[in-house]
């Protein structure tokens, strides 16, 4: 069984699709293949890997209530493919939107399901993950509190004279803790999607999002994008005014 | 103002320039959003891709009443409509609030604004189903008060409906 998991997002790197695809690609056994799906000049090569593949799995950021637009190419391309070939496919969506609410994500699994129907092969279903780019956010930091840990126990050794100090490394489980608590649905239902996945199974549509009340995640996305601001300099360019179009 | 956007051509431009006050034809000869949201951080309402697009969601976020002429794509935009939409997020903020009992992003220009989608080519009853949850969900997204999605045949009829 071969299975390709397609990262729609278009950014270059870190992105939280990207993230959710391999975590999901962590259950699943069998031959795997991993592409990124950026430009049309990725189109032939992941057209040519989907060719021998019983089942594909699309993981895309939410954009304006649907399929990221340079993904559409690809679909049409796809569906031509498909139908030529009469391809016995399986295919499953990973969506993921900076909302908290998964279920933002229906649109674009109807789109998908719909692309399914036109081009002949199974719509099998997808998760819409609410605040998946939080979850992006904390696997980075918790690369970065790895680091703050190891060094933690090199000041300590170098100070203190003590070789391995368990302190740090309570402190570093905890936030491991608080990461899979916030991301145990996600986790769950990526899992649930693999176990499907592997079985050639209907997952259907499920919708999940990172565990914290939608107050707070406001207010972290709020701070979140205050800060980024900060630093690029867009709160100094006028932030929040309504420009006008300075081309007629 | 009123803003027509479509992804006909040149001459569907000139038939319907009259109505609006502005009509953009999504041609597709722009890249596709980068999702950097630089736009939100760096140059707010600007996008940071120099392009025709630079400055569209200042467009459409003035835009009291917006008509949108696509072709059916699985149920959703064509993918030149798709990619100015998708560039335009500058036209709400950063900060976010709850609209519809649901999470969304603050308004720029909080323009209490209508939405009408025209949708031609081939339509299957489940696309149609699609795109007026679609639609509704670009109005609250849009903090739009009216909207509506109509299908129509512009290749039977090239002269174009009323739109």
């Amino acid at each position: 069984m071969k299975t390709v998991f397609i990262d729609c997002s278009p950014k270059m790197r870190l992105s939280a699709s990207g993230f959710i695809m391999r975590l999901t690609g962590l259950f699943v056994f069998g031959k795997k293949k991993k592409e990124k799906l950026r430009t049309p000049a990725d189109h032939d090569r992941v057209l040519s890997e989907i060719a021998d593949a019983e089942t594909v799995v699309f993981s895309m950021p939410l954009y304006v209530d649907g399929v990221p637009s340079h993904l559409l190419p690809f679909l049409k391309k796809m569906e031509l493919s498909c139908l030529e070939r009469n391809k016995d496919l399986n295919v499953y969506v990973i969506a993921n939107n900076g909302f908290i609410e998964g279920k933002q994500n229906e649109p674009l699994m109807q789109i998908m399901e719909n692309f399914c129907d036109r081009s002949g092969i199974k719509w099998c279903g997808g998760l819409g993950i609410g605040g998946g780019v939080m979850m992006n956010v904390m696997r980075i930091l918790l690369i970065v509190f790895l680091g703050i840990a190891l060094m933690r126990t090199l000041l300590s050794g170098i100070n203190e004279g003590i070789i391995f100090p368990s302190w740090p490394w309570i402190v570093y489980g905890k936030q491991i803790l608080e990461v899979l608590a916030l991301g145990c649905g996600i986790i769950t239902f990526d899992i649930w999607l693999a176990i499907c996945i592997n079985r050639k199974k209907e997952y259907g549509k499920h919708y999940t999002r990172i565990m914290l009340p939608s107050f707070i995640f406001i207010l972290c996305a709020d701070i979140f994008f205050t800060i980024i601001s900060v630093f690029q300099g867009g709160v100094f360019r006028g932030w929040f005014s309504k420009k006008k179009p300075t081309v007629l | 103002m009123k803003v027509l956007i479509h992804d006909r051509d040149l001459t569907f431009s000139d038939h319907e320039k009259e109505k609006y006050d502005r009509v953009i034809y999504a041609d597709g000869r722009y890249a596709p959003c980068q999702g950097c949201f630089k736009c939100w951080t760096k140059t707010p309402a600007t996008c940071v891709l120099k392009d025709s697009l630079q400055e569209m969601c200042r467009i459409l976020g003035q835009a009291e009443d917006l008509v949108i002429v696509t072709e059916n794509w699985y149920g959703g935009y064509s993918p030149a409509v798709k990619n100015l939409l998708d560039r335009s997020i500058g036209m709400s903020t950063p900060m976010s609030t709850y609209r519809g009992r649901q999470m969304h992003h603050t308004l720029r220009y909080k323009i209490n604004n209508s939405v009408r989608v025209y949708v031609t080519g081939d339509v299957s009853d489940k696309e149609k189903e699609t795109w007026k949850l679609l639609v509704e969900r670009n109005a609250i997204n849009w903090g739009a008060s009216d909207y509506e999605v109509c299908f129509l045949d512009l290749q039977r009829d090239e002269e174009g409906a009323d739109l």
